[in-house]
């Protein structure tokens, strides 16, 4: 049965100590084949100061049991030992027992290490937590103070005596102090962790922001006992992005209180700001904008153009710049001039944009354009008048010459001063000549310099020379019709076609019937020879076309003495017509109306 | 009706053989849910217009936006339609390789998108003008470089 223990049992017999039994796993201590030997002889593994024991023990014959550790080759024991007596009652021999212990000491081993491990670790995260440039702490679920790194103490020049639990909340700003509490006993409360920023007063009495934040240690399925934190000063960030929040806030400012269209725009090109002011004009929300809704305020027949252009702006961060019209809140368009700009700095590409409203600039350049026309068709017509007056006033110039020359001859002068006379009359009449060929000359050279032909669209003249009669059409109510769809393009002097329709137009308009509002029809159209011919009819007064005593085209001809005029306009109609090779006729009843039809240069093929 | 634009980054980039999955999986769905659209990808930017009633399009956004494959989802227009403008589904990007693609339904390389259909209202086209441009970049034959700021 002692064999089987799970333990090493030897018996040592006699005053000699012999080895008289040894089970085998006892063997491992004592060595091989040790019945009868002494076991002064043999001690095997057995410690030194246990062997001494063994003899007094036998001698003293007491029940004792003496301890002793040791180890073989494989495991470790525990050595015990006791006498034990024969029948008699006499001390016979030793009881040796080895209880097996190898496994408490290798995990004592372990233990040892660890321990030796953890001082390691410790040792660093204390030299880490103590030299890293932020404060670490502990506080337990009551919110009680645990540990504070030693830079808590620099930081906020505290005795290491200080009660931190009291402490701490009268170092935070008294702004900062209700909410830094609430949140951190919060997260106390629901087993999280915290993170906030909150104002901490330091040695020399100056708050600074500090970023806190802290983690629950867990160790489920128990709830978290300690938190374990760190506070990280924070001040000049919290500065530098609060500095940057006002100045956005300020500039937003600004621009929300221009009276002006003001955007900004992504490096995408997609809008994420308009000012108040744009919401105003447009009269819709941020959201109905969208990113892109500015082109859906413009005319309608501009949006594809601009959105092209925008397109490419983004694509080439060119500057964008155009005139564009835009709807107001009412429906009503609005001449804008819209620029935008990109900015590049670190924070990657922005777009800035303005729309300026530039509908009074636009009306008055319109108005000093139609004035401009007028000025020019004014000189022009001065021009022509110049010319053709001095063609005109030729042809009786030669017959007086021609007449004073045929007197010269017929008639024979008594007085040598008559003569000289005559000879003085001749000069005259031929300096007269030559002003008029210079005057003509010089007049049709500048006309020729000035009036390029060019292919028009009449559609476009036409509507540009009665935008300029436009207060006497409204004056007199009258209503304009423009046929082009026939022949909608014409070869001519832009300048001289003005002259032409401008005059037949304006007459239409003067001389209208007093009972009824002028309705003045424009055609063009071409022969069947291809000439182009532009027709200009009203319902007006009507003139007397065969009269004599009121011819149609000629000087200062004027056929309605009680209406205001010179009598050049008609006069310079068919000069500037029948000089570029054409043609005008006149169709008219008295009270009914006047047809004036102008055949233009023929085409040359 | 309604649609829908976001712009997004992806987490990783996509390979071939993810957006070879990610369009025959879309395409089924969309159909099946009756999506209409169009999705660009290049170099980890997702660009995507879908169209669609606006109850199943408002729970296909929120399925996108849910999804862990791309961040920084910015819903840019989320406003109702009449019509819609596209007659399916389909996606443009820069495969590595195009030839395998080519025969694909649905997949368009960035330079064959065909021009923004005229029923989109101009600010709408605009917007899908210029997030084509944000994935793409300026020229949508090159693959694309790096004019627009990664996140």
């Amino acid at each position: 049965m002692l064999r089987q223990l799970p333990a090493g049992v030897a018996t040592l017999e006699g005053p000699e100590l012999r080895y008289s039994f040894v089970n085998d796993q006892m063997l491992e201590l004592v060595g091989k084949e040790p019945l009868g030997q002494r076991v002064a002889d043999q001690p095997g593994q057995l410690p030194a100061y246990f062997l001494e024991v063994l003899p007094r023990l036998y001698a003293a014959g007491e029940d004792y049991t003496a301890q002793a550790c040791t180890c073989g080759s494989k495991h470790c024991y525990d050595l015990s030992v006791q006498p034990y007596h024969d029948e008699q009652g006499v001390v016979a021999g030793l009881l040796l027992l080895a209880v097996d212990v190898s496994e408490q000491e290798a995990a004592r081993q372990r233990a040892h290490e660890l321990a030796l491990t953890t001082r390691h670790l410790d040792a660093r995260l204390r030299v880490l937590t103590e030299t890293a440039p932020l404060i670490t702490y502990t506080t337990d679920a009551g919110g009680k103070v645990i540990y504070v790194s030693p830079q808590w103490y620099r930081f906020t020049g505290q005795p290491p005596t200080a009660d931190l639990t009291a402490i701490w909340p009268l170092l935070v700003h008294p702004e900062d102090r209700l909410r830094v509490l609430f949140e951190s006993e919060a997260g106390r409360r629901t087993g999280t962790g915290w993170n906030f920023e909150y104002r901490l007063r330091r040695y020399d009495g100056a708050y600074r922001w500090m970023l806190s934040r802290s983690l629950p240690e867990t160790h489920p399925p128990e709830a978290p006992v300690f938190w374990h934190g760190a506070l990280t000063e924070v001040h000049q960030e919290r500065e530098l992005s609060e500095a940057r929040r006002r100045g956005e806030a300020e500039l937003r400012f600004l621009a929300d209180s221009i009276p002006e269209l003001v955007w900004t725009a992504s490096a995408e090109g997609l809008v994420d700001y308009y000012n108040h002011y744009t919401l105003e004009y447009t009269g819709l929300t941020k959201e109905e904008l969208g990113p892109t809704g500015w082109v859906g305020l413009l005319q309608a027949d501009e949006q594809a153009a601009a959105a092209r252009r925008w397109v490419q702006s983004v694509a080439s961060g060119t500057e964008f710049e155009g005139e564009y019209r835009m709807r107001r809140h009412d429906g009503v368009y609005r001449w804008h001039t819209i620029r935008a700009r990109q900015l590049s700095d670190g924070s990657g590409p922005r777009w800035f944009g303005t729309c300026s409203d530039i509908e009074e600039q636009y009306r008055l350049r319109q108005v000093l354009q139609t004035q401009y026309d007028e000025l020019s068709r004014a000189h022009h017509n001065l021009d022509t008048f110049v010319y053709a007056a001095s063609h005109d006033l030729r042809q009786p110039t030669n017959n007086l010459r021609g007449l004073f020359e045929e007197l010269r001859r017929s008639v024979t002068f008594a007085d040598a001063e008559q003569a000289l006379m005559l000879q003085m009359v001749d000069t005259a009449l031929s300096q007269l000549d030559a002003t008029l060929v210079d005057l003509a000359t010089t007049v049709r050279t500048q006309r020729q310099l000035q009036e390029p032909v060019e292919v028009l669209d009449l559609a476009l003249v036409l509507e540009e020379i009665l935008l300029g009669l436009r207060p006497e059409i409204m004056q007199r109510g009258a209503r304009m019709e423009v046929l082009v769809s026939e022949a909608p393009g014409l070869r001519y002097s832009r300048a001289n076609l003005r002259s032409v329709v401008h005059n037949l137009v304006s007459n239409a308009l003067k001389f209208s019937h007093p009972v009824r509002p002028p309705h003045i029809v424009l055609r063009s159209y071409l022969t069947a020879d291809d000439q182009p011919v532009l027709e200009v009819r009203d319902n007006g007064l009507g003139m007397h076309i065969d009269n004599p005593a009121h011819p149609v085209f000629q000087l200062f001809a004027r056929q309605h003495t009680h209406v205001d005029g010179t009598g050049v306009g008609l006069y310079l109609v068919q000069r500037i017509v029948t000089s570029q090779g054409g043609h005008v006729t006149v169709n008219s009843t008295l009270s009914e109306g006047t047809t004036f039809t102008v055949y233009w240069t023929i085409p040359a093929i | 009706m309604k649609h829908i634009v976001y712009l997004s980054r992806a987490v990783h980039p996509l390979t071939d053989f993810d957006l070879q999955t990610l369009l025959d999986q879309s395409r089924k769905d969309n159909a099946r849910n009756g999506i209409t659209g169009i999705l660009f990808y290049s170099h980890g930017n997702i660009a995507q217009l879908f169209e669609g009633e606006a109850e199943v399009a408002d729970k296909l956004f929120g399925r996108i936006s849910q999804d862990g494959r791309h961040s920084h989802v910015r819903k840019l227009i989320d406003r109702p339609i009449a019509a819609r403008s596209f007659s399916e589904w389909s996606m443009a990007f820069h495969p590595l390789a195009a030839e395998s693609f080519e025969a694909l339904q649905g997949f368009l390389l960035p330079h064959h998108v065909p021009p923004t259909p005229a029923t989109l209202p101009t600010a709408d086209a605009l917007l899908v003008e210029l997030v084509r441009l944000a994935v793409f970049g300026p020229d949508p034959s090159q693959p694309y470089q790096t004019t627009v700021p990664t996140f």
